[in-house]
């Protein structure tokens, strides 16, 4: 089947078994490995890509899903100058360990720093908690958002 | 001390940093594992689905193994696959290839296996009260004082237990094996802690088939904490036969629930305790420890847990009179492996819940009573080897005064008269020993290679992986930061047993305390010996030197013995100490512990990169968070086990505020970090849990259901 989308500013258009994992086609069929498998039932957050205005897991979406929508990878939010940011914040603080988690949590904080911003740590540890990380305890994560959140606002970014 | 970034972060953020699974090789294909889901049995018979094309899949069984079906370390006890008989739930006895996915899983469902049941030992309590499935050696400590218990001694006697933990990596386990039929080498691309454990066993079930295995780790290790010590020694061992078999690349990588299912956990135990306390002197006379351990089906590395928990079971106190008698037994269910602390989270677990338990019989703040009993310099432990620093108490005393413990203390109590829901605080404290126990460093013998190419750029080869510690970063510093090199010319090299010589695995909080210390020595004896003051200027000017190779050995401290029969002298050359206090909200309606606030104070020695090392402080401290309170396995019934929807680790929102501070950063040693900020804050959760309702736990995790069941039934310690 043909499924035609935006992914990461781009029409693209593909022709798939529409029952495909999301997550497989733009693994598989476009090369974009930074949507990682680490659970495969939408509860861990590392394949966090921005569907329709909203961070979903795609391995809980079928390539179907996809036809006409707006996707934005990990790759996709590191061309952002809010992802910019983020990465610089992240990098920052040293808050990156094995890291396999964080193009998720990078494309959880980037919906975040656009649709709210607010420096606010409570609010930050709710837009992150569909993002699971084992390696951090998450303080240096929070750091890393709260950081890029004040520089949004202070206009420094 | 200097916040070197990491020089992967920025590529694993936007994904171009390579994991296993983001590997392909022409031709590749995949393979899944067939694992028993029975107990313990005989296998009678073994049916495949009609509807496939048996010749399009690739099937390995013990059968096919060339070489011998032993996984040849740490203990060599384990077969790589079951023969006849499985011995646990999770025992791999098949390995099958194909060349898509979803027909594998398809087929790979439908296989049935008909089983002999056997009676089986899947339950924890089973295993552990039962003496007869004692199996390993027995380890004893003994250092028994004549002394003669007064009859107003109080006796303080408990039964300790921890449950099963998971490792939760966020990268399940996974290999990618390539047979090359022209020279006869298995190239393995693997995910994991120690590759010469990988090249090992590889050569072992391979036998006269190859001539070399080859193993070279993925660029990003997705997390580890142990859980990639062992295991992947099993997977590496399995994928190449299938490779070898189909002739093609075959890549393995679990998914999560078979990842929960089959791989190694931590070590269930229980630990006895008895203790003999002067209600004078306030002081612990004598303290007898039976230290055991749920093993799982095989010994594997459960014999070395069982060293280093016997060895810190008696916690920081200086007890005249002290017996440790430490065992393995015996269960159905997978091996149990490394995993963070190894051992000492279970010996704290129970030491210091202990320690608050005979404080309240004698009436007295667990601190008070703490500092009466910790031992002091010129103390020694229960091994022999003597206390010479009295870091621990500066820990324990730095961290009160901090945390504002007494004053806290003071408030709660009031605050607690007037409330259902109660506010508590609690301590513990602890160390650990860097590096293997007693002469294992001696034994592994470590060895690095340098090359230091014509442009002054210095290549550092050693088997140590990256698996997000930041070891990479860490260890390439020490050396630039030693001769003042520029930090672009230093580079870790990604591991390859072809090129990297053997410096030992990546585990026992060993790698910046053996080997960074190597090349931090390595780099200032160069520059003595070549007399420069700028390395880069030296190569300039000495070209016809360079490129220059350089080969770098271990050298054991001579004054460093221990009696690996007797357990006596020294176990350990530095330790790491620690204290913590933690601040708990209980919400009495919903029996709910809530985590307000963890205090760290740490004595590492030098820290080397100090954002590095609070980011393990962190994560260390989260995960015993998950093991004191969420973090629990299915005891009977490890089939059950999904993923993150049955197995809850701590998420954002559950996060504490964490505060750390490390002390003595001056020392000239930088020791052993990683598995400490594991070990210590859950006993300290337990006690302010104490503290604010005064139920004594002996059992992680204090779910709402086991404190509901406490109360409702005080005697029933267990579920």
């Amino acid at each position: 089947m043909k499924i035609n989308f935006i992914l990461n500013k781009e029409a693209v258009s593909i022709d798939v078994d529409p029952m495909k994992r999301l997550l497989d086609v733009l693994r598989e069929d476009f090369g974009l490995m930074g949507s990682k498998e680490g659970c495969g039932e939408g509860e861990c957050g590392l394949c966090t890509v921005i569907y329709d205005n909203k961070p979903v897991t795609s391995c809980i979406l079928n390539a179907i899903h996809a036809d006409n929508k707006e996707i934005l990878t990990a790759e996709g939010v590191a061309e952002e100058p809010l992802g910019k940011l983020l990465i610089e914040c992240f990098d920052e603080t040293n808050a990156v360990q094995c890291g396999i988690c964080f193009p998720g949590f990078l494309v959880s904080s980037y919906h975040y720093l656009l649709t709210d911003g607010e420096p606010v740590l409570e609010k930050i540890k709710t837009a992150l908690s569909g993002n699971i990380c084992r390696c951090t305890g998450y303080k240096k994560i929070f750091e890393s958002v709260l950081l890029a959140c004040q520089r949004k606002k202070s206009g420094e970014a | 001390m200097r916040d070197i970034r990491k020089f992967d972060a920025r590529p694993k953020l936007d994904g171009s940093w390579k994991f296993l699974d983001d590997i392909t090789y022409e031709g590749m294909i995949y393979g899944q594992l067939l694992y028993s889901t029975c107990h313990h049995g005989i296998i009678k018979k073994i049916q495949f689905p009609k509807d496939f094309e048996l010749n399009e899949f690739t099937i390995v069984s013990a059968k096919d193994i060339v070489g011998k079906n032993l996984v040849p370390e740490p203990e060599p006890d384990q077969p790589f696959m079951a023969e006849d008989k499985v011995s646990h739930f999770g025992q791999i006895i098949l390995g099958i290839a194909h060349p898509s996915k979803r027909t594998l899983i398809s087929f790979i469902k439908q296989i049935q296996i008909d089983y002999q049941e056997l009676p089986a030992i899947t339950d924890i309590e089973e295993c552990l009260e039962n003496e007869d499935n004692v199996f390993g050696r027995e380890i004893i400590i003994d250092h028994r004082r004549e002394i003669e218990l007064e009859s107003n001694w109080i006796h303080s006697h408990e039964i300790y237990y921890t449950p099963h933990q998971e490792h939760a990596y966020m990268e399940p386990q996974g290999i990618i094996s390539i047979w090359n039929p022209a020279d006869r080498k298995m190239f393995v691309k693997a995910t994991c802690q120690c590759p010469y454990f990988v090249k090992h066993a590889v050569e072992a079930i391979m036998g006269k088939a190859i001539n070399e295995a080859v193993i070279e780790t993925s660029e990003g290790i997705g997390g580890a904490f142990g859980g990639k010590e062992d295991f992947p020694n099993v997977l590496a061992g399995i994928t190449s036969l299938l490779a070898y078999k189909s002739g093609k690349p075959v890549k393995i990588m679990l998914d999560r629930a078979d990842d929960f299912k089959i791989t190694t956990n931590r070590h269930p135990s229980r630990i006895e305790l008895h203790t003999y306390t002067d209600p004078a002197t306030k002081k612990i006379m004598k303290l007898n420890v039976d230290y055991r351990l749920d093993a799982g089906a095989y010994q594997t590395l459960s014999p070395v847990v069982l060293s280093r928990g016997v060895l810190h079971a008696s916690g920081g106190y200086n007890i005249p009179d002290v017996y440790i008698r430490g065992r393995l037994f015996r269960s159905n269910t997978p091996s149990n492996g490394a995993f963070r602390g190894f051992g000492v989270p279970q010996a704290l677990a129970a030491i210091e819940a202990h320690a608050d338990k005979i404080a309240s019989q004698l009436n007295m703040d667990p601190y008070d009573f703490r500092k009466t009993n910790i031992f002091k310099v010129g103390n020694e432990f229960p091994s022999t080897q003597k206390i010479t620093e009295n870091h621990l108490e500066e820990c324990l005393d730095r961290v009160v005064q901090k945390s504002d413990y007494r004053k806290k203390l003071q408030e709660f109590k009031e605050w607690n008269v007037a409330h259902k829901d109660k506010k508590g605080i609690g301590i513990s404290m602890g160390y650990h020993g860097g590096g293997y126990t007693g002469n294992g460093e001696k034994i592994l013998n470590s060895k690095i290679k340098i090359i230091i190419e014509k442009d002054a750029k210095v290549k550092i080869f050693v088997s140590s992986t990256d698996m997000g510690q930041g070891a990479h970063t860490t260890l390439a510093q020490m050396f630039f930061e030693a001769i003042k090199h520029p930090r672009e010319k230093c580079w870790v090299q990604l591991p390859n047993t072809s090129k990297t010589p053997d410096s030992g695995p990546t585990v026992a909080s060993r790698t910046i305390y053996i080997i960074g210390t190597m090349l931090q020595k390595f780099a200032l004896k160069i520059k003595d010996e070549m007399g420069f003051t700028n390395l880069e200027e030296y190569v300039a000017s000495h070209q016809s030197d360079f490129p220059r190779e350089f080969q770098i050995k271990f050298t054991p401290d001579p004054t460093v013995s221990f009696d690996d029969n007797n357990f006596r002298g020294t176990a350990y050359k530095d330790y790491s100490w620690a204290a913590c206090v933690s601040e708990i909200y209980y919400h009495a309606d919903t029996y709910q512990i809530e985590l307000k606030k963890i205090w760290n104070v740490l004595d590492i020695g030098h820290p080397v990169n100090l954002k590095i090392a609070e980011g393990q402080v962190e994560g260390g401290n989260i995960q015993a968070m998950g093991y004191a309170l969420t973090e629990f396995f299915y005891k009977k019934d490890f089939g059950r086990m999904q993923g993150f929807t049955d197995y809850s680790i701590p998420l954002s929102l559950d996060i504490p505020e964490i505060d750390i501070e490390f002390i003595h950063t001056d020392s000239d040693v930088a020791k052993g970090l990683g598995e400490i900020p594991m070990d210590y804050p859950a006993p300290a959760i337990r006690n302010a849990f104490h503290n604010a309702a005064g139920i004594f736990i002996n059992e992680y995790p204090l779910t709402p259901e086991r404190i509901f069941k406490q109360i409702s039934s005080p005697k029933n310690h267990r579920i």
